[in-house]
């Protein structure tokens, strides 16, 4: 990592963010050097004006960095330079090449050629997020107040916010920063910086420092080099700093043993130079209390907020919000969707999913009105919440099926859960030539079986290695068995 | 002769190369196929990002219905037009560092040149998620097959799985998730973060267990040679997979083809005429039922055709395929592997192994060590009449080959420290194989038989 930090540090002369408070406007100015190297690869005037007015520090600093950066690798694509893979590397570091994704080279579906399901299918899908979410009005006025006080007095602070996943945590907040930006820009709210991490999107604790000080200036560089530099930007005073609203999802990642992450997250904000507002979400309610040491939940401090589960009145009127006004679902039926959810999860990407998978029923049932009916809603239902053991069960073959009653013969005979498959190979074996007309099959196929059974998870058993000496743990309820096996066609005649 | 010695040839290639190698023919299971089909479709065309997993026991044909999906679609061009393949195994991709470069090389994302990636592991996830999030519905699709999609639920956090379901859940590149596993309970191996962006879409793909019939005549089906307008179906639908642009998905490559053979019809009818009268044979029919009983997977069958198959050759006698073949070779999986090496062993470890029994009959299977056996072996030894004067060490590396056929298992708790003679082991035979082995012995002497029969010398 020491080899790298060379590298990015000319580039920090070019920042328009960290300069401010690092160095002063002199030693930017005696960078000319990477100027005129610059001003060589795009050999236009032009140019030249863009770098400068891309290093000309301050402007709300939301989104004009990037779009210059992307006018900039637009530009380089045109004119064919020469990019070796590892000059590309350069500038994905520098930020200079903004990632791109292939286009599509078919025209786009008209929207007219849609029917009302489909339509109705677009709207459910969980990407399809409302302007402003349904049922969480009282939790977005919790959290725009908390902000809008953090920003307007210039002071830091943390927030934790808790729920189960799919409550709509990370879309009430990035809905509370939509306001809150849009207030900025009808002046009634002074403006700050908006920065967002997720702990998932991580390969370690650490690089929660890279992404953050990348976000800032659209570099990449080693750990260490952007925690020390964000040390920096976070202890030093600097007048004319505004306000800083970093999101951390996926909280409980970020713990490690050391909690070194966590606790510079946390401690910044603390910091009267910072003036920044952490609002991390987590999963669990009492994360802080479980996993965090005591001075990083001293300094999360007791703002919090807990999402409920949604219960079905709420579901219902989040699945029919999305629907508008559209005409394709019965009544009846959302209201089916909305009780089994909220009955096992509350999870709103559930019911949402269960919908669309619904449209796409009614879509093939070809039937005559375009409407997704109970029917549709029930089929849907079964298919996303149902387990499949008992069909699992009726679909093995025959010895199969008896080795599996052999194992529960040997659970009600012993008494113990896990059985040896000495014992079970003697069950099955009375129970085969109970039923007759089978070749019994010997003790290596019978493995074979065992082993069979246990990648598809009906039972649990031990590598083979183990051959006659191994334990044996049924993976499904006997009840299971004795259903799947008594209602099938054979055992009935 | 030498004519039909040519067809007959001919005949065998075709139908090794169609068990073998055809990678695109699933039979059956339409619902399910459909249902594929159409997400894969809507993927395609109206950049709806889906995710779905497919469960079935192994050898039902997963992999198979996936790249039937894939060759119905190539027809479309939309289709090849607009999506990228990326095909990934849980066995090959152990970790999510080798799944991303893997992701990154097969996407052709900039940061990739010639099969290498640039960066580390970080800087490869977040340029691959910036690039996902610069799409929107404008861009490619991406389709990203998880094959043994359990194995990346083993992966560190699941970093990989809660991405690609993350980008599948909000407004970024449209991407279809397909994990093929063969675990049923394999969503609780989700995290609950990334079990809440699984959309939950599961289809079940189980054999056809209670259907003897179907059985038969599926085995029908892949004995028989195809009819010229059959065989020409086949040969286009083939040829189309050149379309395919995929580089990590090759089986397109090494593909049957039925395009390469032409049969005489006076041959074929013949071919075909004679398995329709092998199948109404009753011993044909109990061979295949037995097999049915043992495993009714479309992978087993094709194993156990392979061999028949196989022993076609130009003699008399051996030109097609007999009932008595068949008969033959299922008797042949009812071998017992264990009796057939025990009969492959020398007199003397034979002993050893009867005196094992004896012991574990006397005391319900409880663990022995070499100086037990030796001391049981050594009383029948000196009332016999042809193993008086084998020295003990011998007896000993009878014993230690014993345990390299791990016939006899060490106790592992009681490992290195004891010496080898004193070591614990137990017997990894049940008494009826010994009895089978016993029955079995080429030239067993009476003695030892009797023994064998009781403890009592």
């Amino acid at each position: 990592a020491t080899k790298r930090v060379g590298t990015p540090k000319r580039n920090i002369h070019m920042s328009n963010i960290v300069e401010e408070m690092i160095f002063d406007k002199q030693d930017v100015l005696s960078t000319p050097k990477l100027k005129s190297k610059r001003s060589l690869a795009f050999g236009k005037e032009k140019d030249i004006e863009k770098i400068l007015l891309e290093v000309t520090p301050k402007k709300p600093v939301e989104e004009t960095p990037k779009r210059v950066q992307r006018s900039n690798s637009k530009y380089v694509k045109d004119s064919e330079t020469p990019k070796t893979p590892s000059q590309k590397l350069k500038m994905i570091r520098s930020g200079e090449l903004t990632p791109s994704f292939k286009e599509r080279e078919g025209i786009e579906h008209s929207k007219l050629s849609k029917n009302d399901l489909q339509l109705a299918r677009e709207r459910l899908h969980v990407s399809v997020v409302p302007l402003s979410l349904p049922c969480r009005e009282k939790e977005f006025e919790n959290i725009y107040t908390f902000l809008e006080g953090k920003i307007n007095d210039k002071c830091g602070g943390c927030m934790y916010i808790s729920g189960v996943p799919g409550t709509g945590k990370t879309a009430t907040v990035t809905g509370v920063i939509r306001a809150l930006q849009k207030q900025v820009q009808e002046d009634m709210l002074p403006a700050f910086d908006y920065l967002e991490i997720n702990g998932m999107r991580l390969t370690e604790p650490r690089q929660a420092y890279v992404h953050i000080y990348r976000q800032l200036t659209g570099k990449t560089v080693a750990w260490e080099h952007a925690h020390a530099l964000l040390e920096k930007r976070f202890m030093t005073a600097a007048p004319r700093r505004i306000t800083t609203v970093l999101i951390v999802d996926e909280l409980d990642i970020l713990c490690n043993r050391r909690q070194d992450v966590v606790y510079n997250l946390l401690d910044w904000p603390a910091k009267t130079a910072a003036c920044l507002v952490v609002v991390t979400i987590a999963n669990t309610m009492d994360l802080p209390e479980r996993v965090l040491m005591g001075k990083v939940t001293s300094r999360l401090g007791l703002t919090r907020l807990t999402f409920q589960p949604y219960t079905h009145k709420q579901l219902q009127e989040i699945v029919t919000g999305r629907l508008g006004g559209s005409e394709a679902f019965k009544g009846e039926a959302i209201q089916l969707v909305a009780r089994k959810v909220a009955a096992v999860s509350g999870d709103a990407r559930r019911a949402l999913d269960i919908c669309r998978r619904a449209t796409e029923i009614a879509d093939s049932s070809k039937g005559k009105e375009i409407c997704v009916n109970i029917l549709h809603v029930q089929q849907a239902l079964s298919e996303m919440i149902a387990s499949a053991k008992v069909q699992a069960i009726k679909r093995c073959s025959r010895l199969e099926q008896i080795l599996l009653q052999a194992i529960a013969a040997e659970v009600t005979r012993t008494g113990v859960e896990e059985t040896y498959f000495m014992g079970v190979y003697t069950q099955f074996e009375s129970i085969a030539n109970f039923v007759g007309g089978i070749l019994v099959p010997n003790t290596g196929q019978v493995l074979r079986l065992c082993s069979k059974l246990g990648a598809e998870r009906l039972i649990i058993c031990e590598h083979t290695r183990n051959d006659i000496f191994q334990k044996i743990l049924l993976n499904v309820s006997t009840d299971d068995i004795h259903y799947a096996l008594r209602v099938t066609p054979e055992a009935t005649q | 002769m030498s004519d039909g010695a040519e067809e007959l040839l001919q005949i065998r290639r075709f139908l090794k190369e169609r068990l073998q190698r055809d990678y695109t023919t699933f039979r059956g299971h339409d619902t399910e196929r459909e249902n594929i089909r159409q997400l894969l479709q809507r993927t395609a065309e109206m950049a709806e990002s889906n995710s779905l997993l497919l469960i079935g026991p192994r050898g039902v044909g997963k992999t198979t219905l996936i790249n039937a999906v894939l060759t119905d679609l190539l027809n479309n061009p939309d289709f090849i037009q607009n999506t990228l393949v990326v095909h990934l195994n849980g066995y090959l991709h152990t970790d999510d560092k080798l799944a991303l470069k893997s992701i990154t090389i097969q996407m052709q994302l900039e940061n990739a040149c010639d099969g290498k990636v640039f960066g580390s592991f970080a800087e490869n996830l977040a340029f691959l998620l910036e690039c996902l999030k610069a799409g929107d519905k404008r861009s490619k699709s991406v389709v990203v097959i998880l094959e043994e999609f359990d194995l990346f639920c083993a992966h560190h956090n699941q970093t990989l799985l809660y991405n690609l379901f993350d980008v599948s859940q909000s407004a970024q590149a449209p991407i279809c998730i397909l994990g093929l596993t063969c675990r049923l309970d394999v969503i609780e191996l989700l995290e609950k973060r990334v079990k809440s962006r699984f959309s939950h879409r599961q289809i079940f793909l189980f054999p056809n267990a209670d259907d003897f019939s179907e059985f038969v005549k599926l085995f029908e089906t892949l004995l028989k040679i195809p009819n010229e307008r059959e065989l020409k179906k086949h040969a286009e639908r083939v040829a189309s997979l050149k379309l395919l642009q995929s580089n990590q998905l090759t089986f397109h490559r090494n593909h049957y083809d039925p395009g390469k053979y032409k049969f005489n019809k006076r041959i074929t009818d013949r071919w075909n005429k004679h398995i329709d009268a092998l199948l109404q044979q009753n011993n044909v029919r109990q061979a295949l039922q037995s097999l049915f009983d043992y495993d009714v997977s479309e992978a087993g069958l094709k194993i156990f055709i392979y061999r028949l198959v196989a022993q076609l050759q130009n003699h008399p006698g051996r030109t097609q395929v007999t009932s008595e073949q068949i008969t033959q070779l299922i008797s042949s999986y009812n071998n017992d592997t264990k009796v057939e090496i025990l009969c492959g062993l020398s007199i003397l470890e034979m002993c050893l192994i009867i005196s094992m029994k004896h012991h574990s009959e006397i005391y319900d299977r409880d663990p022995f060590n070499f100086e037990i056996i030796y001391a049981r072996f050594n009383k029948f030894a000196k009332v016999s009449t042809g193993m008086q004067n084998i020295e003990r060490g011998v007896v000993l590396k009878a014993f230690e080959h014993l345990r390299n056929l791990e016939l006899i298992l060490p106790i592992a708790s009681c490992a290195s420290k004891v010496q080898k003679e004193f070591e614990m082991h137990k017997l990894a035979l049940t008494y009826g194989q010994i009895h089978q082995a016993v029955q079995r012995y080429q030239v067993l002497p009476t003695e030892v038989t009797q023994w064998s029969q009781s403890s009592l010398i």
